[in-house]
């Protein structure tokens, strides 16, 4: 382009907002919108339908309308609420304890460099490539009471006089699937954190040396509220994801023992899968959706306050 | 412009009529050709794969006319495969199914009711027990394919080592826990009892015969909380604590623990022979050596009793083709290649019929394993209440049974609780 070019006139921010606002992009969104209606808002839909009905898959007649029936049975369902229990337990715990590991962790590696960094962040990186099943399936086969690694090497060390029956104690058995889904599930908030960790201004890390900030002083009012934001939205990530936990306790208990490790997604899929009772089973997938959709909400605020 | 002479016409005339006949006839064979769908799960197991693989083969060299689609679905996902098919119009031909799931599937009222495909003869030739179980209302529903009755196994080579007589296995509940103590004291690494605990609808099936023993019924009103259920609860506590059982396995998993003398007694179903000896090679003559099988161990009704956890086909009313489907479940559970290739060598299992039908078959069905349940054991097996309230209820009675075997919460507590969540 020559100098002499004729440049074009700036347009105000307002024209140039009208001028993104032209309706056939509007229309562009369309298919999106139709996908999205098919594939997310139709069963939304339809599971709100089925739970206001009395609808058995092997009855072969067509749902009934009941009202608020179903929702008024949860209040007398002592396994809903049992089940809602554990599912904040298994939820919260799991994700509390995971992210305070993967936090440690990620501060005890942040000095390290070099192929002791690399191995270190390969090794602590390994259980987050392993499938959720097989978590389960090795967890299972370790806590066995008779046969079981585990309890061979604390029989050995002296340290219990007889096998422990870790999955089939009632009070046991949902910590140690906690176990299992925090040795899975640390990994993550390690590689998220030693991001955010590596991610902090030098300026910031070398003006706390030179005013002689300690280690505890460095990590408690440096680099943790720098943190706080990794921490908070990969939290709510995974409190997302661990409540729709299906597969880890599915194979290493299948609820039990008694209803002792039962979440409402196992619930949910007994009730529906089991029992064929669709109704019933949509009221409880109703109020998983809307308690998972306060999360998201949560999330989605958290997101666009950082942004 | 060429022109044909007369006889290339001719020629050329008389190829395309051979032609079109040809192709008329090819046309038509192909419509009379069946295909028919068979869902199971024994395509789907490595196991059985090559048996069941064997079988359709040769039912199709019999039946060129009719070809086999098998359709391979685990035995866990069969059941809910099955009820959407059927719910979205879409059913297969033949299915295999077994225990519970197949009263959950005749609920549909798809399943096509076998009373007029059977021929008089091939009734005549089975066991009347080891159909009557599957009639509904009248008219049965599905046709025994493999028969697979719980009997309680004792392992000879443990009882001998606990000071034990091994050709005397318990005859009551008070005599197996005698055995148990001395077992689990002499040794301890020993499962005395394998029993399956878990929280599934076969569990229940398994369990049922033990809370008959006790006389206890909990799907009846008040059964629940009756003092025979909480003296098998309580019973259930006492093997637990005690370590004589090993709660959480599967029945399965006791399986390969047995072969290798882990486990002294395993309440299971006749296929186990055939588990130990793929696990440890052991001949037949070392096997009946070393393991022996007999009835249950009474409890305080007195009697003894075992469940029927064997396999059954079913025909959908849906299909097209039900005659050629009558063909080919008949062919499966009765002919004696099928028995021969399939429900003895990959199932273990004993057959519908009352006698084999060769002498070859009679010699190989002719073993003190096979004896014991045709003689002993079959004639005490008890159907559990099927049907639809049965896959909840065994939700609620196996929670209760874990709580029982697995923590302390008071018996009377576990008895009322299993009593809720059963809605009598």
């Amino acid at each position: 382009m020559s100098a002499t070019s004729v440049e074009r006139p700036v347009k105000p921010a307002s024209a140039r907002k009208n001028a993104e606002r032209v309706p056939w992009i509007d229309w562009m969104v369309l298919p999106t919108v139709v996908v999205l209606a098919v594939v997310i808002g139709y069963p939304v839909i339809y599971t709100l339908v089925l739970s206001a009905t009395k609808y058995n898959m092997l009855d072969m007649v067509p749902p009934k309308y009941i009202g608020g029936a179903n929702y008024r049975h949860l209040f007398t369902d002592p396994i809903f609420w049992t089940s809602l229990r554990n599912t904040a337990i298994y939820t919260f715990g799991s994700v509390i304890i995971s992210s305070l590991l993967g936090l440690t962790l990620a501060l005890l590696t942040e000095s390290l460099t070099g192929w002791r960094f690399r191995s270190v962040r390969a090794l602590l990186l390994t259980p987050w490539a392993v499938p959720f099943v097989v978590v389960a399936f090795l967890f299972r086969y370790m806590y066995l009471q008779n046969g079981g690694v585990i309890n061979a090497v604390l029989l050995d060390l002296g340290l219990i006089d007889k096998p422990v029956l870790w999955l089939n104690n009632s009070y046991l058995a949902l910590p140690a699937i906690m176990v299992a889904n925090i040795w899975a599930m640390m990994p993550f908030f390690f590689l998220l954190l030693s991001a955010a960790l590596a991610a902090i201004p030098n300026e910031v890390i070398e003006s706390a040396r030179i005013d002689r900030a300690g280690t505890w002083s460095m990590v408690f009012q440096i680099k943790l509220p720098f943190l706080r934001s990794a921490l908070f939205i990969s939290s709510l990530l995974m409190i997302i994801s661990n409540f729709n936990d299906f597969a880890k306790i599915w194979a290493m208990t299948q609820g039990g023992p008694g209803y002792s490790t039962t979440t409402l997604v196992v619930y949910v899929y007994r009730l529906a899968f089991e029992n064929f009772n669709f109704g019933y089973a949509s009221a409880i997938g109703v109020v998983w959706l809307v308690l998972l959709l306060v999360f998201a909400l949560v999330y989605l605020r958290a997101v666009r306050v950082k942004a | 412009m060429f022109r044909l002479s007369k006889m290339a016409r001719r020629s050329a005339f008389v190829a395309s009529t051979i032609l079109s006949l040809g192709m008329a006839v090819t046309v038509s064979h192909a419509a009379d050709k069946v295909t028919l769908t068979f869902a199971n799960w024994a395509d789907a197991e490595g196991a059985t794969r090559p048996g069941i693989q064997a079988v359709i083969k040769e039912f199709e060299k019999e039946n060129p006319d009719i070809t086999i689609n098998s359709q391979a679905i685990s035995f866990s996902e069969i059941a809910r495969q099955l009820v959407l098919r059927v719910r979205s119009g879409n059913p297969p031909d033949v299915a295999e199914i077994a225990g519970n799931d197949t009263f959950l599937l005749a609920q549909t009222g798809k399943l096509a009711p076998l009373d007029k495909l059977i021929d008089s003869k091939t009734m005549a030739e089975l066991a009347p027990a080891s159909y009557e179980g599957y009639k509904v209302d009248g008219k049965l529903i599905a046709f025994p394919w493999t028969l697979a009755a719980a009997g309680f196994w004792y392992d000879k080579a443990v009882m001998q080592k606990a000071g034990l007589d091994p050709n005397n296995p318990p005859k009551t509940i008070d005599e197996l826990m005698k055995d148990m103590a001395a077992i689990k004291k002499s040794q301890p690494d020993v499962i005395p009892l394998g029993l399956d605990t878990t929280n599934r609808a076969f569990s229940l099936q398994s369990n049922w015969p033990w809370m008959k023993t006790f006389g206890a019924n909990p799907f009846a009103k008040g059964g629940a909380k009756s003092e025979a259920m909480k003296k098998y609860l309580s019973w259930m506590r006492e093997l637990a604590k005690k370590g004589y059982i090993d709660p959480g396995r599967k029945i399965g998993e006791f399986r390969p623990l047995i072969a290798q003398d882990k486990v002294a007694f395993l309440w299971d179903q006749v296929l186990v022979q055939g588990v130990i000896q793929s696990t440890n090679k052991m001949s037949d003559a070392d096997f009946y050596k070393h393991y022996g099988v007999t009835t249950q161990p009474t409890g305080p009704s007195g009697k003894s009793y075992s469940f029927e956890g064997g396999h059954q086909l079913v025909i959908f009313s849906g299909s097209k083709h039900q005659k050629a489907a009558w063909k080919f479940v008949k062919f499966l559970a009765t002919s004696p290649y099928a028995i021969e290739h399939y429900t003895l060598s990959y199932e273990a299992s004993l057959t519908p019929l009352k006698k084999a039908p060769s002498d070859a078959l009679a010699k190989k069905l002719d073993t003190p394993v096979f004896n014991a349940f045709t003689s002993t054991i079959m004639p005490t097996v008890t159907t559990p209440p099927y049907g639809p309230k049965f896959a909840p209820g065994s939700t609620a009675i196996m929670a209760g049974v874990q709580q029982a075997v697995t923590g302390d919460t008071p018996i009377d507590q576990i008895a009322a609780s299993i009593e809720q969540n059963l809605g009598n």
